[in-house]
């Protein structure tokens, strides 16, 4: 037995994807769940528009930070900021009660508005917007979509890849006269189209099964969902190129997917996480798909009000396609470029 | 059609610390089929990947067709590697098809031999059929070189003779041949051989031209095992062949000599040379 223990530790000490997993998944976790994981929202922006605004404002507990002070201002124009997401909560002060429109799109920060809104009794009355309900699948589906094309962007279309990598054939398309950028994108269009197909199925099933409202435009939303999709595509590309083998791919994507269910507000609000995690978010391409699909499914965001989530993606994915398609070229050519790196496997 | 099809010149290829590679320069010519010889290790496929243009060079050139392996040149080639390249996924027709598009070429039609496996999966055939289907696929767009990763290797002795036979009607139609392999056997197949060990090319020309007046020596003995330790470890170049000991590049009375030191009863008798034996030879030679 204990040659078998010293020969696992052996092979352990060498495969370093194994051993950062080992090290940076347990640390990754109690970071998460310690700074990460909280429903609890301490602050939310609010708007405060009509003729009493400004008594309204003096009123309000620091629990709402008001960042629209507005009095001439309508319910027209604090529905407008709730759906282009500038505030989570707006107060009309033109009437008594003040009414108080709260953004049900997000969960988390539109359950603690309610609940504060409670206490102040009769003095305020509620509507919540775009999920008056607050149901959870509402909020959690148009995500669900985000991460069912994380899975096949990364993890299956990285499989794929080095499969070809496993069985040699890469090798043989290297020498084919096809050239290396229609190797790649006739590589990625067959996971487009799936991972698009997906979306559809997933959407479809999500409105009927779960009665999730589709408020915006289908064309905002694809275009979101085709960015996003480039950008994770880039990364399962990217993936296959630093994994000679499908386990090192499944482990590398593992370690992009699991980020991304935690820290991309997907279930923990974004604004409840302690400002050193929630960068990690702001870094995940996910986290810009949410705030699109669950902007037009439920809020009927235009492209005007979601332009920096779409920059912030088309940023992405010129920059994780670009460097994946370099690198996966640089495989497929690796001759064209006449000197040699110096380490690299010896085939003899 | 270039009189030199594939050529490399002082082609080095360093992995690190390792050379894979060393100073090695070759050609292959029209209608030539030339084996590349050498145990495993030796370097025959970081050359042979070099010469492909999947490898870059450390230093050195290779020329494919009169230039540098462009995409353009490797279309006019023909290559199978070590483990195919073929989709074990796909039927042997839809793996043909994929070639034959990738080409633009008209699909190929399997031989008598092959038929039969049209539609099954390319991962569930005998590595034989296998092998040959690679070699009809690297065949389809009539290449005007060929180059063969141990094209025989792991098939048995009839498929390796059909093997052979296309290789050699390939050749009489023109076709440049490059084969790896590590079957001396084989190596009687070829018009040229190269002969490479640790990364360099220890030898070249036909078989007779390499063996030229290299000497061995069949030392006979009950004792088989103590005589090969005895000359081993004298620094003799000696091989097992079967329960027969055999000295390479033998001097007869020096090993008659370490024999009779060690007190080990045997007979020792001149022999034509292997080739081998004279790749041992080479090789220590080389290594000194």
């Amino acid at each position: 037995m204990k040659a078998m223990v010293v020969k696992e530790f052996r092979e352990l000490a060498r495969d370093r994807r194994t051993l950062a997993m080992l090290i940076v998944l347990p640390l990754l976790l109690l970071v998460i769940f310690g700074y990460a994981a909280n429903f609890y929202v301490s602050s939310v922006k609010a708007a405060v528009v009509g003729p009493q605004a400004a008594q309204v404002t003096a009123q309000l507990p620091a629990f709402f930070e008001v960042t629209v002070d507005a009095p001439t201002d309508t319910r027209a124009d604090a529905e407008k900021l709730l759906q282009d997401n500038t505030v989570d909560v707006a107060f009309v002060a033109d009437q008594t009660p003040v009414l108080a429109l709260v953004d049900g799109s997000n969960l988390f920060a539109a359950q603690s508005i309610v609940g504060t809104l409670n206490s102040f009794g009769s003095s305020v009355q509620t509507e919540v917007l775009y999920n008056p309900d607050l149901t959870t699948a509402w909020v959690m589906i148009p995500a669900i979509i985000g991460l069912i094309l994380t899975f096949i962007g990364t993890i299956v279309t990285s499989i794929g890849l080095v499969r070809e990598r496993e069985a040699g054939t890469l090798e043989q398309l290297a020498v084919m006269p096809i050239k290396p950028s229609s190797v790649i994108l006739g590589k990625i269009a067959p996971y487009f189209l799936l991972a698009s197909l997906d979306m559809i199925i997933v959407t479809v099933l999500g409105m009927t099964l779960f009665d999730v409202p589709f408020n915006g435009s289908v064309a905002v939303f694809a275009l979101g969902a085709a960015l996003f999709l480039f950008v994770v595509l880039g990364i399962g590309v990217f993936i296959s190129t630093i994994s000679r083998t499908t386990g090192q791919a499944i482990q590398t994507a593992f370690l992009v997917m699991l980020p991304s269910i935690l820290l991309s507000g997907m279930i923990f609000p974004l604004d409840a996480m302690a400002p050193g995690v929630r960068w990690i978010g702001y870094l995940l391409p996910l986290t810009y798909f949410v705030m699109i699909s669950q902007g037009v499914m439920l809020r009927g965001a235009s492209l005007v009000s979601l332009w920096p989530a779409f920059a912030v993606l088309a940023v992405m994915a010129t920059v994780v396609f670009t460097a994946a398609t370099l690198r996966f070229r640089r495989d497929l050519a690796p001759g064209e470029r006449r000197r040699a790196p110096a380490a690299a496997r010896v085939d003899a | 059609m270039s009189d030199v099809l594939l050529r490399a010149a002082s082609v080095t290829r360093r992995f690190g610390d390792l050379t894979a590679v060393s100073d090695v320069s070759m050609q292959v010519g029209p209608g030539e089929v030339v084996g590349l010889l050498g145990a495993n290790g030796a370097g025959k496929t970081t050359l042979m990947r070099m010469l492909l243009g999947l490898l870059g060079t450390t230093s050195g050139t290779v020329e494919v067709l009169g230039g540098p392996p462009t995409r353009e040149r490797r279309r006019r080639l023909g290559y199978v590697p070590q483990n195919l390249g073929l989709y074990p996924d796909l039927t042997a027709t839809e793996n043909m098809r994929f070639a034959a598009d990738s080409y633009r070429t008209p699909v190929p039609n399997l031989p008598a031999d092959l038929a039969r496996y049209a539609g099954s999966l390319v991962g569930e055939l005998p590595l034989g059929a296998q092998r040959k289907l690679a070699f009809v696929i690297a065949l389809s767009h009539d290449p005007e070189v060929l180059l063969l990763d141990e094209p025989t290797s792991g098939v048995d002795a009839l498929s390796r003779s059909a093997l052979w036979d296309t290789i050699r009607e390939q050749s009489a139609d023109g076709t440049g041949v490059l084969v790896t392999t590590h079957y001396m056997q084989e190596a009687q197949q070829c018009d040229r051989l190269l002969l490479m060990s640790d990364g360099q090319l220890v030898g070249q020309g036909s078989e007779a031209d390499l063996i030229g007046a290299t000497a061995a020596a069949a030392v006979r003995t009950d004792d088989w095992a103590a005589v090969f330790g005895v000359l081993n470890g004298a620094g003799v170049p000696v091989i097992l062949d079967g329960r027969d000991v055999r000295v390479a590049d033998a001097d007869l009375d020096e090993v008659r000599r370490i024999l009779a030191g060690a007190g080990l009863a045997a007979t020792v008798e001149p022999v034509p040379a292997t080739l081998e034996e004279r790749m041992l030879t080479l090789a220590r030679a080389k290594a000194r």
